[in-house]
């Protein structure tokens, strides 16, 4: 069943050799650390990249639907320096502390949620070979970390001591905790695929067609659930009830400035970046190159093309997807979300997992 | 029976004067007999009270209030007033008309009338601390420095009433208790669509009480047009409600000129059709785009505007102005129209129509927004009628109260077009109510574009107007309601009392009414579907 | 059963109204955009109608002459005090004593552009122009001085 694909881009031969360099001239306790400070600064740098990137997709994609063209000033014609003019400008803003907010843990926030979405963000399959956290339970890993951040959210509405604040971190840790569940449930269909939860075996796995079509139905509705819930956990439109600007001002983080209102919001879109990835990851095969079974020319082809191409690729196709209907439909109430999620999406979810189980178990899948 | 001979068999000292409108004057200690009787009569209940009209006649205080039956449509004004200046006292009525509950707040705010029976004698619009009642005749314009100083509301308002042996007592009523969770809405906030505030009292997410509180943006403009002639005082009317500027000042004009005696040509009646149609167009748009703009929808939002933005270019075009276009004259309009004005609202409504569909596929269908309007805010059409919430929002809830059908002015009584009912009252009823309307505004602009005749666009008037003295009113279906004005006169060149009505203190007073028991997001969307502008409320 | 039957029901035309509603933002999201680049568009499509009220102005002709006789009717018509007409009692050359204007001072600052002092005037001395761009830094600057220096009364004063 596994097809061997060409793997031009393996980037594993490379960090062995540094590794091994390194080890040359140094205790391999040192190396080690040397190399994690590098890791730690490449993706820290990549999340603020990206973060800007996202940013700017979205101010032009969100113009776009709403007939407008967008920042077309600071920076040319395209307005491309637009965001990191901003990213300066919150930088040098003032950071406000409240007199009567629970300084610590109004404090402690804003770290807390970046920190949910930086460790998340290191679990995504870049490349072959450029995992960096790699474990065998990978999957499980990425879904505990993102649960820090809703804990970061509660913290944050309820340390600033304002009543905006607090409606909004409540229904912030009342939706996002129901929508685990539909994540859980659809991350779990796809493991039944899989048979792993290691995140890059489940790359490996699909060399020989992605899941979304070895799975068919119930991959493309797990697809589709994930979807939903994945972006109710990103906090994003129409779900964005925590934040809600047209009742609530700014939700949770209404009380916040400069650089940690700047840490909700980097967190909100890398989130975004997140969900999809791994929506790219789990039904989308990763970096794995697009392959039809049988084709080998088109195939070999296919492996051309660099493994953080089709990462990225597959990555910003669902990130617009969820801009699309972010920037389509109105936000839902509470209490309708609520109901979407325990009356439509969990009961869909189960049915979708047990279909799932029946096709594994009965060889139904490719 | 005549309303005269009805008036006169529940009292029969009561007098007429017919300088004007015609005006009951009933004494305040029979006032209310009069009220009731007129409020629960069988056949022809007067069950909806237009406006309170406070009024300093110098020697004596008074109110006038203007009625309207849901079911004749036939009006009368009642005039009571007192001559105790220090210590005005006059019976309340807002256990007969829901809408007097606030109307008498504005009448206790500007003449210091104490309303015996109103459980909520606060001032509406001008601070706690106000020294002195502005709207009277006495009032010193010097007594009330400009104050930077924070102010709290109160949580307790006092209510006075008539003891049995006839001595007047006041009591405490509490608003808010100490243990209620009281949110602020306003009055900067994204969604009060204006400086308005709102002290919501909530149970986690559901709504218990809501308290509006106005006056942030008051600029005193009735005040303002007792020292400015008549021509003057057009210019603030575009200031109420800028979303029906056309209309507004069509109804100052129509009662200037009804006053005056002045004849204004055709062809000026059918250019204020137009222009009030296309306002009417231009209001609900936005109406829409910022409906959905509460709900969250952004895209939408930008439809609307994007075809507004061609009603303003029409606009700008003949009156050179986009918002406060200055258009209507006393005797006609400033200028002719502009003789690309009749292809490019043709070609206007062509696209608008065209379009339209966009706007119902991507909002009023969509599963979310049926979710979060249909239901939500149910207004029943007895407290409709009661609470005075006239428009679209009275529509809504099957109270037809069309003022172009009902009192037909300028050209409405000869085009033909349906007035808009439902009978939900819910949100998407007000909605609807609206998104309909668009299009038979577009009906009636087709029927008139090409048909305009020939003539003057503006008669010839008196350098300086004088009004013959007497009590004038006229009121138009301006874009959200019911606007009317009410002119006293003295024979000067400038009005005794010119007052407006606000089409959207009715709606702000309703929302208590029409959020109680919803969560806090519905609270958002029936503000938006009630659609209120907030310049007019204040004045 | 027919409960169940209403739940799939509501949950097909659900997904059918949101799709219905993606192909909607979609289509406008291929169509060109609608946004006015000003000031870039100031010599191309930006367009000021001939109506437009951005500011008052008196008319002189190519002699420097305007038609104002300092009647100051425009003053008393102006609801904001926004005009103030400063004249000067002169003789003219048979001897007439004549009102003549010394200043015409308009405070664009609180004019709401009623276009009454227009109305009023009984010479067409002043009108509304189109030059919009009245951004200052200071609010002295918005105190304009209307009639030219050294301008006189045009002699044919006729409209």
């Amino acid at each position: 069943m596994k097809q061997a694909f060409l793997n031009y881009y393996d980037i594993t031969p490379v960090t062995t050799w540094i590794h091994e360099t390194l080890c040359s001239v140094m205790p391999e306790g040192l190396a080690i650390f040397l190399e994690s400070l590098a890791v730690g600064v490449i993706v820290l740098l990549m999340y603020a990249i990206l973060a800007i990137i996202l940013i700017y997709m979205e101010r032009k994609v969100c113009a776009a639907f709403q007939c407008r063209i967008g920042p077309n000033r600071v920076g040319g014609k395209g307005g491309l320096l637009q965001v990191p003019a901003d990213v300066i400008k919150i930088l040098t803003k003032e950071i406000i502390h409240l007199k009567r907010a629970d300084q610590l843990l109004y404090a402690l926030a804003p770290f807390l949620v970046i920190l949910a979405s930086i460790l998340t963000f290191s679990c995504l399959p870049w490349n072959n070979g450029a995992e960096i956290l790699h474990m065998n339970i990978g999957i499980l890993f990425v879904l505990a970390a993102s649960s820090i951040g809703i804990l970061g959210i509660l913290l944050a509405g309820w340390s600033s001591n304002s009543k905006y604040t607090m409606i909004g971190a409540v229904r912030s840790g009342a939706m996002l905790i129901s929508y685990e569940l539909s994540i859980g449930i659809t991350v779990l269909t796809m493991v039944m695929l899989s048979g792993t939860m290691d995140i890059q075996q489940i790359v490996y796995n699909q060399a020989d067609g992605w899941n979304i079509f070895k799975g068919h139905i119930p991959a493309i509705l797990a697809f589709v659930i994930y979807l939903i819930a994945g972006n109710a956990e990103a906090n994003r439109g129409p779900f964005d009830l925590a934040e809600a600007e047209q009742e609530l001002t700014a939700g949770y983080h209404t009380e916040y400035s400069g650089i940690h209102f700047g840490f909700f919001y980097l967190a909100e879109y890398l989130n975004l970046f997140i969900t999809s990835g791994i929506a790219a990851t789990l039904f989308l095969g990763g970096w794995m190159p697009l392959h039809i079974p049988g084709l080998d020319g088109f195939n070999a082809v296919m492996d051309y093309i660099p493994g953080i191409v089709w990462f990225l690729g597959k990555t910003f196709f669902v990130v617009f997807l969820l801009m699309w209907i972010k920037w389509t439909f109105p936000r839902l109430r509470i209490d309708q979300v609520l109901t979407l999620e325990w009356k439509y999406l969990m009961p869909l979810s189960l049915i979708v997992l047990v279909i799932m189980t029946a096709c594994v178990v009965f060889g139904l899948v490719f | 029976m005549d309303i005269k001979e009805k008036i006169s068999a529940i009292y029969p000292d009561a007098s007429f004067s017919e300088q004007g409108d015609l005006l009951a004057i009933i004494p305040a200690e029979h006032f209310r007999e009069v009220a009731e009787k007129l409020r629960y009569d069988n056949e022809d209940p007067m069950d909806y009270l237009r406006d309170i009209v406070g009024m300093d006649w110098g020697e004596s205080l008074g109110t006038i209030y203007y009625l309207e039956s849901s079911r004749s449509y036939n009006r009368i004004a009642l005039k009571t007033f007192t001559t105790d200046r220090d210590n005005a006292y006059l019976p309340s009525v807002c256990d007969l008309w829901k809408t007097a509950e606030i109307k008498e707040r504005e009448v206790f705010d500007f003449f210091g009338i104490r309303f015996l029976g109103n459980p909520d004698m606060r001032r509406l619009y001008l601070r706690e601390n106000w020294i002195g009642f502005p709207l009277r005749k006495d009032y010193d314009m010097n007594s009330n420095p400009l104050d930077m100083e924070n102010e709290e509301n109160a949580d307790i308002t006092d209510e006075y009433y008539l003891n049995p042996d006839g001595t007047i007592a006041d009591k405490k009523n509490i608003i808010f208790n100490q243990k209620d969770f009281v949110v602020n809405i306003g009055p900067q906030h994204p969604s009060t669509h204006g400086v308005l505030r709102m002290r919501t009292s909530l149970d986690g997410e559901t709504i218990n009480k809501i308290d509006p509180i106005c006056g942030y943006i008051h600029r005193g403009i009735e005040k303002m047009n007792e020292s400015l002639t008549y021509p003057q005082t057009l210019a603030l009317t575009d200031r109420l409600d800028y979303l029906s500027a056309h209309q507004n000042r069509h109804a100052l004009c129509m009662c200037i000129e009804k006053a005056a005696g002045i004849e204004i040509s055709e062809r000026a009646q059918y250019i204020r059709t137009i222009m009030d149609e296309l306002q009417r167009i231009d209001s609900h748009l936005l109406f829409y785009s910022c409906l959905v703009m509460d709900m969250g929808g952004l895209t939408p939002f930008f439809y609307g505007f994007r075809e507004r933005e061609m009603i303003l270019d029409i606009f700008e075009e003949t009156t050179g102005g986009r918002l406060i276009q200055n258009y209507n004259m006393i005797g006609g309009v400033q200028a002719d129209i502009h003789p690309t004005f009749q292809n490019k609202v043709k070609a206007f409504i062509k696209h608008l129509r065209s379009v339209i569909k966009d706007y119902h596929d991507i909002f009023t269908d969509n599963v979310i927004a049926i979710n979060r309007l249909k239901g939500i805010g149910i207004l029943s059409k007895e407290d409709a009628i009661s609470l005075g919430t006239t428009g679209g929002t009275g529509r809504a809830s099957g109270w037809s109260n069309d003022v172009r059908k009902h009192h037909p002015y300028a050209l409405y009584d000869k085009v033909d077009f349906k007035e808009i009912v439902y009978n939900e009252g819910d949100s998407f009823a007000r909605y609807m109510v609206r998104m309909d309307e668009i299009m038979e505004s577009c009906h009636i602009i087709e029927q008139l574009i090409d048909n305009i005749p020939e003539g003057e666009f503006k008669v010839k008037t008196k350098p300086i107007l004088r009004i013959p003295e007497g009590t004038y009113s006229s009121a138009v279906e301006s874009s959200r309601g019911e606007f009317g004005v009410f002119l006293e006169s003295k024979g000067d060149k400038v009005p005794y009392r010119l007052h407006y009505r606000s089409t959207g203190l009715p709606l702000v007073h309703a929302m208590d009414t029409v959020c109680r028991g919803n969560k806090i997001a519905d609270l958002i969307a029936i503000g938006g579907s009630l659609d209120f502008v907030i310049p007019d409320i204040d004045r | 059963m027919n409960k169940f039957n209403k739940y799939i029901k509501g949950y097909i035309s659900g997904i059918k109204s949101l799709l219905i509603g993606m192909r909607t933002s979609m289509k406008v999201f291929l169509q060109p955009k609608v946004t006015e680049e000003y000031p870039e568009n100031r010599h191309t499509t930006l367009h000021i109608p001939e109506r437009h009220r951005a500011k008052l102005i008196m008319i002189h002709d190519e002699n420097n002459q305007h038609h104002c006789i300092a009647c100051g009717l425009c003053q008393n018509a102006c609801p904001n005090d926004t005009i103030k007409v400063i004249s000067e009692m002169k003789e003219d050359e048979d001897g007439k004593k004549k009102k003549v204007l010394v200043k015409y001072q308009y405070d664009l600052g609180s004019c709401m552009f009623c276009e009454l002092c227009v109305n009023a005037c009984p010479h067409g001395a002043i009108a509304f122009s189109n030059d919009f761009e009245n951004a200052v830094f200071e609010k002295d600057k918005l105190i304009l001085q209307l009639n030219n220096e050294g301008a006189t009364l045009a002699k044919n004063n006729k409209i």
